[in-house]
């Protein structure tokens, strides 16, 4: 009986190959996309999720209510953690954590690596086992490191690792640590990274030893495993002593200012669950977690897959009518319901089966494509996980009994004489299918709607003038051993009879993202007259404002003589409307018991990303700071060769360290990366979806065509036109796209504009970007339908008619 | 003492056309003895194929009685019925009905696959027939490399693979020629000499000669036997 089965679906699947390659074509595309999508999808979600404790873990944060509205702090001060755990109850483990970039050396290498200084309950919270040397206390002492299997691999080759020294560079002196354990390495869906852990007392004079004992230098995190009886919300709410002891100044101070209390409070510690933090946003007011781009991923496949199923589902069904004698013979030979049923439905099975597996097969090729282009390592690994395996298997069966039992339910169901008679009375099917085909364009014009609209506000904030020259200026870490003014002071030597190079700079932060992709913020708060101000701090080189030609406004930039202006700031228009003095030039103000003098005002530039507004910003040019990047402003033509020869001044400075330079432009790009993706993954999910609805529509137009073939000739001999036909075929299915574009409009239009609202500088949507997706959507689908109605009206009726 | 195969009483068959009921068959009564050769004639809308798929439990009767081989038919629910004509009624149609996915073997195969019998047996049984029809050489072709007459021929193959008591055949001839058609009323003349029972419609007054019992129909009632 089966073979029987297998046989009979195998000639019949041939029998109609068109539509049964059309299916095969449509479903493998839509599963080969619908595979990586929920991989990049399950790899994201899955970030963070192998610490066996994971449920009981979190960081403290803290929102402070400010003038401003609510602020989230995830910055602590140092004896923050271990008061925590001493006065507030339900405090298991909780740790300081720290991270950065190390120069590493063992012998004559060199090695940047990334840190994580952190307290020994680090190991007991977290899963990060050690397989090899001390497993009990790996970092009590403060000369010993902790060293990742890949970081041992980098640093000592296939050499014996446990017990070995290497230096690492701290306040420019090569201190040296002692290799004590190796940690397994980590999956990369790990929002905690690093090559070296080490003891949090190990850190530099600024980072740790000046910060001991001080409530008000906030420089790193916490993260603590609650007690599993206590919930999150008692904890956060059993800390409120805890705040009001330490923070009595903070909170004094926000009162005096005017901050509006949070649920009565000025400054509330809280909890954010370790799994979340990936997801969290920190930059505006409280936290929020949100998946949405993971979800938003996921969705697409699911609609990918849904478009598809719906062509699946719209052939078999018009189909059907061409097998009606034989559903009816085969009732009339004594075959029940349930037999006709699997038959059909062993059919669908088939085609999904040989689907699914090309659909594999697809994914698998894509696969290195798809890992580049997203930047990502999610890969079928991601799958190894028996829920997640058994989930996938799940599905693809639930979508195989839906897109294919529901056409085999309805032809097992029809009346035996009626599909002898080869009779169907079809009026509500079409319903179904009209809606169905609805749906499946609505989502592809709300997709190509989306791509638009993100493409337009991605367009946008590239473009944009930032406030600073993007396009001659070249940026690049000093990741080198030396202390920074020196080495200023010899590229400067070297680049200065370059004809191309205008002038060099440095400061303390990074425009966009850097190729080393590391970034920092430092704001400082002071009192001006009698309330309380908050500005960024920008510690510069000379020759700052010059180089990225930014707008001096007002007074004067800093003199060439930089040391000369230690106590002078040039600050930006935000800061000067903060501090709303009408002589400004004359002000000066007070930090840390020193006078600063305002010398200078700058127009606003942004220097954040654009999804901000900008801040208050004060440049400083304070003597022997830690200066991070240098700016190298070229000759606008022959950049290439600029960027080259600023290469090789920085070999001949720093010849150990790596050239990490890019113009600024290409920083500015790299923080849209999100966007970007995100462009990427609709604008693709959006052409398949228009495609796949096309496969569809084309299958719809063919079936038509064929059965009002008669109808046609028909009205050709009593003189319909070419073109009257060609209408008559084609506006049914234009209106169907017609609605599709009503429906989908006002979501997309909905939900583009919550989605700009995340940016404080974004495009007005205008009708124009919908008007687009729309007639992009009926160009296409009328393009598919041409083909063969335009056969259809122009051949022989008398063919036609002769065949009935 | 001859067994009867079917009897039908005040048998009813009714559709509905707008706000009209119109009786397609009028309070039929008839009794069919095993054996018999019945020959249903009548011009075009008197009823006849009706008739015939009301007998084969493809149709229902909306009123009166229908007695098949003693247990009543218009009472039964829907699966003890399909068991009864898998079981007992064979049809053979004008239009022939093959299934044009499968050849000739595996048309004949089809009635045995769904009375699930097993393999060697079905085998046997489908060389039996096609011996006896003399269309061993034609059992791998498929329907559409048949002339009319051969797909006719792998009907009744198909119809009395299954050893009915009764064969419905509706227009048995419609679609052939006249040597053709000579040659299948020959054979179900034969069949009916082998003890198969008979009911065929026909507006071929030739063809209906073959018959034992001539029953004609107009207008959904029995106008004269």
């Amino acid at each position: 009986m089966i073979k029987t089965y297998f046989k009979i679906a195998i000639r019949s699947l041939w029998k109609n190959r068109t539509f049964t390659i059309l299916n095969i074509i449509g479903l493998t595309a839509a599963f080969g996309v619908a595979i990586l999508l929920a991989m990049f999808a399950v790899y994201e979600l899955s970030y963070d999720r192998f610490h066996e404790h994971g449920n009981n873990l979190y960081m403290v944060y803290s929102e402070d209510s400010s003038p401003n509205g609510i602020e989230a702090n995830i910055s602590k001060s140092e004896p923050f953690a271990a008061a925590l755990q001493d006065e507030v109850s339900g405090v298991e483990k909780i740790t300081r954590y720290s991270g950065s970039g190390v120069l590493l050396s063992y012998q004559d290498k060199q090695l940047g690596m990334s840190s994580a200084y952190v307290d020994p309950d680090f190991f007991e919270m977290f899963r990060f086992p050690i397989i090899k040397g001390d497993k009990e206390n790996p970092i009590t002492s403060e000369s010993s490191v902790v060293i990742t299997e890949l970081a041992a691999k980098r640093i000592f080759g296939d050499e014996n690792a446990i017990g070995q020294t290497v230096t690492i560079l701290r306040d420019e002196e090569e201190v040296p640590f002692t290799v004590t354990a190796i940690v397994e390495d980590f999956p990369a869906t790990s929002s905690i990274g690093f090559d070296v852990i080490l003891n949090f007392k190990s850190q530099g004079y600024h980072a740790y030893e000046r910060a001991v004992g001080r409530w008000d230098v906030e420089n790193h995190e916490v993260y603590m495993k609650l007690s599993k009886e206590i919930k999150p919300a008692q904890f956060e709410s059993s800390t409120k002593d805890f705040t009001q002891l330490h923070y009595k100044n903070e909170i004094d101070n926000a009162k005096r200012d005017g901050a509006q209390p949070n649920n009565g409070v000025y400054r509330q510690i809280k909890l954010l669950p370790f799994a979340d933090i990936r997801f969290a946003n920190f930059n505006q007011g409280s936290v929020t977690v949100s998946r949405t781009m993971p979800y938003l991923v996921l969705g697409i496949a699911i609609l990918i897959l849904f478009i598809a199923c719906v062509n699946f589902i719209n052939m078999s069904i018009a189909k059907s009518d061409q097998r009606l004698r034989e559903i009816g013979m085969r009732k009339t030979l004594g075959a029940n319901k349930k037999q006709l049923f699997f038959q059909f439905w062993g059919e669908s099975i088939l085609v999904f089966i040989i689907s699914t597996g090309l659909g594999i097969l697809t994914a698998i090729l894509l696969l290195p494509h798809f890992q580049v282009l997203f930047s990502t390592r999610a890969s079928f690994n991601t799958f190894l996980n028996p829920s997640l395996i058994v989930t996938l298997i799940c599905s693809v069966i639930a979508i195989t009994l839906i897109a294919g039992g529901y056409p085999a339910v309805l032809m097992s169901r029809l009346g035996t004489l009626q599909s002898l008679k080869g009779k169907l009375d079809n009026s509500g099917k079409n319903y179904l299918r009209n809606s169905l085909m609805v749906l499946q364009f609505s989502i592809a014009i709300l997709l190509i709607s989306g791509t638009l609209v993100l493409k337009d506000q991605v367009e946008f904030m590239r473009t944009k003038d930032l406030g600073f020259n993007k396009d001659q200026v070249i940026a690049f870490p000093l990741n080198g051993r030396r202390n920074d003014q020196q080495t200023m002071q010899l590229l400067r030597d070297a680049l200065q009879d370059k004809p191309n190079i205008l002038s060099v700079t440095a400061s303390n932060n990074i425009l966009g993202l850097g190729k080393d992709g590391s970034r920092s913020t430092s704001v400082i708060g002071f009192d001006y007259n009698g309330r309380g101000v908050e500005t960024h701090m920008l510690v510069v080189d000379s020759d700052y404002i010059e180089t990225l030609d930014l707008n001096l406004v007002e007074g004067r930039s800093f003199k060439k003589n930089l040391a000369s202006d230690s106590l002078s700031v040039i600050i930006n228009e935000s800061m000067a409307k903060q501090l709303n003095e009408e002589e400004i030039l004359n002000s000066k103000i007070n930090i840390d018991d020193k006078l600063f003098s305002i010398v200078g005002i700058i127009e606003d530039f942004n220097f954040q990303e654009l999804d901000r507004n900008i801040a208050p910003m004060s440049l400083f040019a304070l003597p022997n700071w830690n200066l991070r990047n240098v700016y190298v402003k070229v000759a606008p033509q022959n950049l290439e060769e600029s960027f080259i020869s600023v290469k090789e001044a920085w070999a001949t400075v720093e010849p150990n360290a790596e050239f990490q330079g890019s113009f600024l432009n290409e920083n500015i790009d790299r923080t849209l990366r999100n966007e970007r993706n995100m462009i990427t993954m609709i604008g693709s999910g959006s052409i398949l979806a228009i495609t796949l609805s096309c496969i569809g529509l084309f299958a719809m137009s063919l079936l038509i065509v064929a059965k009002r073939r008669k109808e046609i000739g028909v009205r050709k001999i009593v003189g319909a036109s070419v073109s009257a036909i060609t209408v008559l075929l084609t506006k049914d299915f234009l209106k169907l796209v017609g609605i599709a574009f009503l429906i989908a409009t006002p979501v997309a239009w909905w939900l583009m504009s919550k989605w700009l609202q995340n940016y404080a500088y974004r495009i007005d949507l205008n009708i124009w970007i919908f008007l687009g997706a729309g007639i992009i959507a009926v160009l296409i689908a009328m393009l598919t339908i041409a083909v063969k109605t335009i056969k259809a009206a122009t051949s022989n009726p008398v063919k036609s008619l002769r065949t009935e | 003492m001859v067994n009867t195969i079917l009897k039908l009483s005040q048998a009813t068959r009714e559709v509905n056309s707008g706000s009209n009921k119109i009786a397609l068959l009028d309070s039929i009564n008839m009794e069919v003895k095993e054996g018999e050769f019945i020959s249903l004639m009548g011009p075009s809308g008197s009823g006849k194929s009706t008739l015939l798929n009301c007998i084969g439990m493809l149709d229902n009767f909306t009123d009166g009685g229908y007695t098949f081989l003693g247990e009543p038919v218009h009472s039964m629910k829907e699966r003890n019925r399909s068991k009864l004509y898998k079981e007992y009624i064979g049809f053979v149609f004008q239009a022939y009905h093959l299934i044009d996915e499968l050849n000739v073997w595996e048309n004949i195969e089809t009635p045995l696959l769904y009375k699930n019998i097993k393999s060697s047996e079905r085998k046997a049984l489908v060389a039996d027939m096609l011996d006896r029809f003399n269309i061993v050489g034609k059992k791998d072709l498929f329907p559409a490399q048949l002339s009319g007459g051969q797909q006719q021929l792998v009907g009744i193959a198909r119809a009395l693979i299954g050893k009915p008591k009764l064969i419905l055949a509706d227009e048995p001839t419609g679609n052939l020629n006249s040597k053709q058609s000579t040659e299948i009323m020959e054979l179900f003349l034969e069949l009916n000499k082998q003890g198969v029972t008979i009911i065929q419609a026909t507006h071929s007054e030739t063809n209906a000669s073959y018959g034992s019992r001539i029953i004609n129909l107009l207008d959904g009632k029995i106008v004269s036997e």
